[in-house]
Parts: C-alpha cells; sequence; structure tokens
C-alpha cells in the first residue's frame, strides 16, 4: 500500500482528521509557546493578592479572577495558562523521546532474538517475562529515583530521568510482537534469498527484517504516547515527575504533572485547577488514541487480506 | 504432562527469581538507607543525626551491613540468624521482617487483618476485594456494552456507545479518580472525601474507577468479537432459517464470540492490579499498592520485595489460568509437543 493512497484512506475519516487537527495544533502551541503564553510561567508574584487566584470568569467575591491572569495562578503566583502552553512542550518532548527510546530497545531486543533464536531467545524471552511480571508504575518510579539522584535537577534531566524509567518499563509488548513476526518473516523465501545471495547477518536484519515490521513500531509508538504523558502525570501528581518536589525541581520544570500536583493542594478551594490540565491530557491522548485505534484497524485489514 | 508441568514450574521459579534479582539491585541502588531517605521530603530534614553506634547496630540487625549478594541470598534462601541457627528465606514463605514498622514481619503486615477477623480485613484481602468488585463491574457493563452496540453496528446507540467507549479509554485512572472526588465529595456531597471503609456504598466510587479501563476495553473486544462472528455463513444460515434476533445472537453467536472475551479477562485483571497503586494512593485505601508506595519512599526493602514478589506470582498465575480456560474452550489452542521445538 503507497503513501499517497493511505492518505487519502485515512483522510475519509473523521476521527483521523480530529486527531491529526488537534495534534497539529498542540504541536503548534508547543513551537509557539513562548510567543503565546502571556507571562512567564516561572514568575512568581507573591505581592498584592496575585496567588491562588481562580479563573478570570470566577465571580468570586472576596477573591474575584482577574483578566490578566484568564485560568487563575497558582500557590506561588505563577500563571496557570502560560503554565498549561510550556507543558504542551514538555508532553510533546516525552512523546518525542521516550517512546522512540523504548521503541528502539523493543525493536533490537524483538529482532534480534526472532533472529538469532536459540539460548539468545530463550534468554530475552525471560527477561521480557520478567519485566513483565513487575509492576510497571513502581518499577518506573524506582528507576527514576535511582537516576534522579545522579543528575542535576534540571528540565531536561527530569525528562530524560523520565524517558529512561518509561522505557525500561514499556520496551516489552514492542519486543514480543517484533520477535513473533520476525519469526514469521525469518521462514519466508525472500530472506532464504538473501541469505543465499551471501547478504550478511547485519543487512538481512536492517535491509530485509526491520523493513517488513517498521508498520508495527509505528502503530506501537502513536499507542504509546497516550501512556507516557499519562505516566508524567501520575508521577507529578504524586510528587516524583519531572517536577521532582525534591531539591527545588518543582520550580524549574513546566509540566501537566507538575500543575497537578500544585493543584493537589488547591483541590477544595479551586478544583479547576485540577481540572484543567486534566483536560489537557485527555485532548492529547484522545487524539492520539483515535489515529491508534484506526492504525490498528488498518493493518489488521491488511493482515486479514495477506493471509 | 509431567514434564510439561515441570518445565512450567522451573520456568515459573525462574522468573520469580529474575524479578526478586532486579527488584532487589534496582532498589538497592535507590540513593540513602532506610534509616536516611527521604524521597518525598526535602534532603535538609533527612540529615537528623543518628547514633553512629545504633545505627551500626540497626544494619546489623537487618543484615545491611552485609554485602549485596549475601544480602540476596539471605533473603531468598536463609542465613543463620542471631542465636546460631538456620532461618529459612523467601523459598519457605518468610519474607522478613519488616524495617520501618518495627517488630512486624512482612507478611503480617500483608496478610493479618488489623482488628481480628478473617484474611478479607487484611491489606491484601482489602485490595483483593477491590479489583473483585472492579472485575463485576468491568464485566457486567463492558461485556453487555459490547453486544449492544455490536447487534446494530450502524445505529446511533452503537456509534454513541463507540464514542464513549474512545473517550473512555483515554482518560487516566487518576484524573476520572480526581474528578469523581472533585465532582461527587466537593461538590454534590454524594460521597465522603475520605471514605469508611466499613460502609460498602464508599467502595463503589473506587471500583468504578478502577474499573473504567478494563471495561472499556472488555467492551471493544467484545464488540470486535462479536462483530467478527456476525459475518460468518452459519450466522446468516441460522437467520436464513428464520431464527429470532436474540436466539441467533445468544445460542450461535455467543457461544463462540467468548473464547476471545475470556481470553481478555486475564490482562483486564492484570490492568486493574497495576491501577490499584494509583486508586489506592488517590482515596487512601488501606491495601497493598498504597502500603508499596510508602514503602518506596521509606525505602523499607523487605517490604518493596514481598509486595513485587507477591505481585509477579499474580501476574504469572493469571497467564497460566487464562491459558488454561483458553485451552479448556478451544482445543486448537491445546499445546502440541514438538520434538524438536525449543
Amino acid at each position: 500500500m503507497n503513501a499517497s493512497f493511505f492518505w487519502r484512506r485515512a483522510l475519509r475519516r473523521k476521527s483521523v482528521w480530529f486527531s491529526l487537527v488537534v495534534m497539529l495544533c498542540l504541536g503548534l502551541v508547543a513551537v509557539l509557546a513562548p510567543w503565546l503564553a502571556p507571562h512567564d510561567p516561572y514568575r512568581w508574584s507573591l505581592e498584592g493578592g496575585q496567588s491562588n487566584l481562580p479563573p478570570a470568569w470566577v465571580d468570586n467575591p472576596y477573591k474575584p479572577g482577574v483578566a490578566e491572569f484568564p485560568l487563575g495562578t497558582d500557590a506561588y503566583g505563577r500563571d496557570v495558562l502560560s503554565r498549561l502552553i510550556y507543558g504542551t512542550r514538555t508532553a510533546y518532548f516525552l512523546a518525542l523521546t521516550a517512546v522512540p527510546l523504548a521503541a528502539l530497545i523493543g525493536t533490537l531486543l524483538g529482532l534480534v532474538a526472532g533472529y538469532a533464536g536459540g539460548r539468545v531467545d530463550a534468554g530475552i524471552t525471560l527477561l521480557s517475562d520478567i519485566v513483565q511480571s513487575l509492576p510497571g508504575i513502581m518499577f518506573a518510579v524506582i528507576i527514576i529515583l535511582i537516576f534522579r539522584s545522579y543528575l542535576e535537577p534540571t528540565w531536561l534531566n527530569g525528562l530524560i530521568t523520565l524517558a529512561v524509567g518509561f522505557a525500561a518499563v514499556s520496551w516489552v509488548s514492542l519486543a514480543r510482537m517484533v520477535r513473533v513476526s520476525t519469526l514469521t518473516l525469518k521462514a519466508q523465501l525472500f530472506v532464504e534469498a538473501a541469505i543465499a545471495l551471501g547478504a550478511s547477518r547485519w543487512e538481512v536484519l536492517t535491509r530485509h527484517l526491520l523493513p517488513n515490521v517498521l508498520h508495527l513500531i509505528l502503530v506501537w509508538i502513536i499507542n504509546q504516547v497516550p501512556a507516557v504523558i499519562l505516566l508524567e502525570a501520575i508521577l507529578g501528581y504524586i510528587g516524583v515527575g519531572v517536577t521532582g518536589a525534591v531539591d527545588g525541581g518543582e520550580f524549574t520544570v513546566v509540566s501537566w504533572g507538575g500543575m497537578f500536583y500544585a493543584g493537589r493542594s488547591a483541590m477544595s478551594r479551586n478544583p479547576l485547577m485540577l481540572i484543567i490540565p486534566s483536560l489537557c491530557i485527555l485532548l492529547m491522548s484522545v487524539s492520539f488514541i483515535l489515529l491508534a485505534n484506526y492504525l490498528n484497524e488498518s493493518t489488521r485489514k491488511e493482515i486479514d487480506f495477506a493471509g | 504432562m509431567i514434564r510439561f508441568l515441570a518445565r512450567r514450574v522451573s520456568r515459573m521459579v525462574a522468573i520469580l527469581l529474575g524479578v526478586a534479582l532486579i527488584s532487589f539491585l534496582l532498589m538497592h541502588a535507590i540513593p540513602g538507607t532506610p534509616w536516611n531517605n527521604f524521597a518525598g521530603t526535602p534532603r535538609v530534614l533527612a540529615n537528623t543525626a543518628t547514633d553512629p553506634l545504633m545505627l551500626r547496630e540497626l544494619n546489623r540487625r537487618f543484615g545491611l551491613d552485609l554485602p549485596l549478594w549475601r544480602q540476596f541470598t539471605r533473603y531468598v534462601f536463609g542465613d543463620i540468624g542471631e542465636d546460631g541457627r538456620f532461618f529459612c528465606g523467601v523459598i519457605c514463605g518468610n519474607l522478613g521482617p519488616s524495617i520501618q514498622q518495627h517488630g512486624r514481619m512482612v507478611e503480617d503486615i500483608l496478610f493479618e487483618p488489623p482488628r481480628g477477623g478473617s484474611l478479607w480485613e487484611s491489606r491484601f484481602g482489602y485490595s483483593i476485594r477491590l479489583v473483585l468488585l472492579g472485575a463485576v463491574i468491568a464485566v457486567g457493563l463492558g461485556v453487555p456494552l459490547g453486544i449492544v452496540s455490536a447487534a446494530r453496528p450502524k445505529s446511533k446507540t452503537s456509534r454513541a456507545i463507540s464514542v464513549a467507549l474512545a473517550a473512555l479509554i483515554s482518560i487516566p485512572n487518576f484524573v476520572l479518580g480526581l474528578l469523581a472526588i472533585i465532582l461527587l465529595a466537593s461538590w454534590l456531597r454524594i460521597t465522603q472525601v475520605l471514605p469508611d471503609w466499613d460502609t460498602p456504598g464508599d467502595w463503589i466510587v473506587p471500583a468504578v474507577v478502577l474499573a473504567v479501563m478494563p471495561m472499556a476495553s472488555l467492551a471493544r473486544v467484545t464488540q470486535v468479537s462479536f462483530m467478527n462472528i456476525l459475518g460468518e455463513d452459519y450466522v446468516r444460515a441460522a437467520r436464513a432459517k428464520g431464527l429470532t434476533q436474540r436466539r441467533v445472537m445468544l445460542v450461535h453467536v455467543a457461544r463462540n464470540a467468548l473464547v476471545p472475551i475470556i481470553t481478555y479477562l486475564g490482562p483486564a485483571l492484570i490492568e486493574m492490579f497495576a491501577g490499584l497503586f494509583v486508586v489506592e494512593s488517590l482515596y487512601a485505601f488501606p491495601g497493598v499498592g498504597r502500603e508499596y508506595w510508602q514503602s518506596v519512599l521509606k525505602l523499607d526493602y523487605p517490604v518493596i520485595l514481598g509486595i513485587t514478589l507477591i505481585y509477579a506470582m499474580g501476574m504469572l498465575l493469571i497467564n497460566m489460568l487464562g491459558e488454561g480456560i483458553c485451552a479448556a474452550l478451544d482445543p486448537r489452542l491445546r499445546v502440541i509437543q514438538h520434538p524438536g521445538a525449543p
């Protein structure tokens, strides 16, 4: 199936349109964050009662919302809207680093296990069974706790830690998928022909096997993007996310998970501080899940046609 | 058969050993010691002065002064105790003493009910009850929803169900939990912010929050599985015979569509067990997940290891049960012994 045909068929779906438009908009927001954000997301403004402001439309007699801060401010007087906009960057950064990192590990191990077979295969399968039996979130937390202590608490380092934690846990499902399809591919004639023509192992792996599992990997990546954003949010809420409460890290990173952490203490007073970032997460994951659903469907059809 | 079982069991043991080893190494790699680690609080507070002699005594008592490999074998296989007698490790079911909760064994923390009573009253029992309640909700709602939307795929109800399911799958369960707290407890005041776990009504909200994601995936699996079967020739034949829609659905379709649904119950259960860690912390639920989270923050090594091992064992059991049930339902899936297969 060639690319243009694929796109033409995909764009007939409303759900694909929706998810692409949302992704593009959020991507633009992430890129243009410095120009879109009305305030500096890091700047504190404690004087003049500018902290803990409700959103502008709330008509609270004691503390009315101000038009200057459309979505209100948090406990340190930082603008929620600006933090939300900068948080989009964190989310996209994670989607673009953590998920491909996991995909890289999964693909490598899966390909090697499927192609080499024997002891190597048994070892990698055992390893993936072990990792799958570990409780995922807690395992990620432990890895993040380990890595975080060796790195300076900066935005980049926090994100790298989170990416590593996510990748260490979630490569398993991809490795299994890639292994199984490598096993079936390996038995096919074109691989045999390549070997007969004198292709090296590396060439067989990269030229003949990898292109044939590439669509699996792409679909898997899109499927996993919501998972990493969710992980960031959960860890942020608990307080070990990119915005670790330790060492003042909370003040160097802006992320949706960190907003949960900040909003947790204001839950009874101003629940919107929790609802607003959750809506953003919802929007982003819905868009990725709709696209992933479509891709799942179409690859399943393709397999049906082939079989 | 015996050889098959033996291979299965030895594989399980290997996986559990690997789980123990990996989590042991990782948790010791977390900087700090149980006496001096405050992952949740600023470091400044962490350096409360402790008497070095006292520290040495504490370390000796919990075996923390031994080299790592000795600590591992001590935990797994056992060691010579202080009284000069051998004590058995995890392989005998001895999960060791908790470091932070003084004088309690890990198995007491997990399995012993606080006020007497049955196993259901323990932390483990609380978690199991919550998961079971969630499973009932997930199956009870998910399967009928899937059947309804598969029966008339073009209708408005079916469309609405599909959209709702896509939305539900993408809501992270802790966001849902938060929204439930805000909406039901803060605004509508139907439930308590801090529920009382002795009244059964308070269990519903956390169970629903836990069940939503598996419910949505179950509904999707049901829908897809029913749709696939509905296109088969024998279903058309049954319709052509003049059978009612109801009879066709229940007798001809449901029986064959059931296998994928039951297969999916295992992963759904696993998803719920993984969700426990979040939901329990959210609702201050006195279960295993919250205990685990706290023990990670306090670096209570034996508790971390114990819960990880029990979790891994549960996962393996669920997977094995799932395979067994599938093989019983569908003879094609039974294991065939290839002479040369690895």
